[in-house]
């Protein structure tokens, strides 16, 4: 293996860089951000399992989890405002600082993307490295290629806060259903009334034996996903840790775009289709 | 008795173990001389030995607000954010006292 070294700066500096741990323990963690990891100065952690606490703390001895800072009815915003607070202490001390999330650092994840924002806004070097996300998992274990059709990703409470529109062609993929419906964000697992509520608002879209998954990926390697198929008004009754997702599959089939189509095909006409058709003018 | 975290990362990183059946990771984990915590979870997903050996606490896995719904992390600070107010579309980044903040401090 080629080791490549750079000159020490003694004109230190404060960074942060906000990485992903990945999902399962061992499997998942980058070599970029192991190396970020291992070189900083502060590690501030947010993981999905204590195991894979334990284990950031021997690519690091200086781990500070931020569990601690949650609490039971406590807004988990002021949580989140307080752990980029405690990141920014680090940065502004001109430490070296790298902040780790399970998963991808940016996806469902307020704390990172705001750090960095106010580190930069503060003239601090500041990113974030992309790590192997549930979203990815899901894609793998599901057997789910999000080209072929679409996804449409959404926060599970929103069908319930606004008027979205779900997309019942495409993949539909809800996230974060452990706390649906909560505005106080003070919970940690709504009741299961709250998950018959959301079934009621997906009834209004889907037929109520429409198949559903409800899944969970594995945090640790000795364990597969969680994959469990059921008819959506049976959604209320499925297993729930805090840690589920669930995936409506298509109702419909694709429409086709017979406007777009004939504009293609007069665009065909003049240009031409087909290899060795696309000569640039 | 083979470090526990030691061996998870060991599996996590072999392609042969990594999809391994139940059986053939009660094998290796007895061969290894896993913790019996360790091979309890590997063979029936119970946790409450390992939990007790590794001290494991329960860890919360939410990093977002729900109430949120619109781009841009402006909405995400407001907390009592209801659809019929749906009004307010300003930024609002500072870090600010909130009626559902509550006075707990957590531990430095």
């Amino acid at each position: 293996m080629t080791v490549l070294a750079v000159n020490p700066d003694d004109s230190r500096q404060g960074s942060i860089a906000c990485v992903g741990m990945g999902i399962t323990l061992g499997s998942h963690l980058t070599p970029l951000a192991r190396s970020h990891i291992e070189t900083a100065d502060v590690v501030f952690a947010a993981l999905s399992d204590h195991l894979v606490e334990l284990w950031l703390r021997r690519l690091n001895a200086e781990v500070r989890s931020l569990q601690p800072y949650y609490r039971p009815g406590k807004s988990r915003m002021k949580t989140y405002r307080e752990w980029v607070e405690l990141m920014m202490t680090e940065v502004r001390a001109n430490k070296r600082v790298c902040a780790v999330f399970y998963g991808h650092p940016g996806i469902f994840a307020w704390s990172p993307h705001k750090v960095i924002e106010v580190a930069r806004a503060e003239g601090y070097r500041a990113h974030m490295e992309p790590g192997i996300s549930a979203e990815d998992c899901l894609y793998a274990d599901l057997g789910i290629d999000p080209g072929r059709v679409g996804c449409q990703h959404l926060e599970a409470s929103q069908p319930l806060f606004f008027e979205r529109q779900l997309d019942t062609t495409s993949q539909v993929i809800l996230w974060q259903l452990g706390v649906v419906g909560d505005r106080s964000l003070g919970r940690f697992l709504t009741p299961d009334a709250y998950r018959e509520l959301l079934t009621e608002r997906l009834c209004e879209d889907y037929p109520s034996d429409h198949e559903v998954i409800v899944y969970r990926a594995p945090t640790l390697p000795i364990d597969g996903p969680y994959i469990q198929r059921m008819v959506l008004r049976d959604l209320p009754r499925a297993e729930f840790t805090g840690h589920e997702t669930l995936v409506l599959p298509p109702l419909h089939a694709l429409k086709p775009n017979a406007r777009m189509r004939a504009r293609l095909d007069a665009l065909d006409a003049i240009h031409g289709a087909g290899a060795g058709s696309a000569t640039p003018a | 008795m083979r470090d526990t975290v030691e061996l998870l990362e060991a599996i996590g990183r072999d392609a042969t173990l990594r999809h391994a059946s139940r059986e053939e990771l009660a094998k290796v984990l007895l061969a290894a001389n896993a913790s019996a915590g360790l091979r309890e979870l590997a063979s029936g997903g119970d946790s409450t030995t390992l939990t007790k050996e590794l001290g494991l606490e329960h860890m919360h896995v939410e990093h977002t607000s729900q109430t949120g719904g619109h781009e841009g992390d402006g909405h995400d600070d407001h907390h009592h954010h209801h659809p019929d107010h749906d009004h307010d579309h300003g930024k609002d980044d500072k870090p600010a006292q909130r009626p559902d903040d509550g006075a707990d401090t957590p531990p430095a």
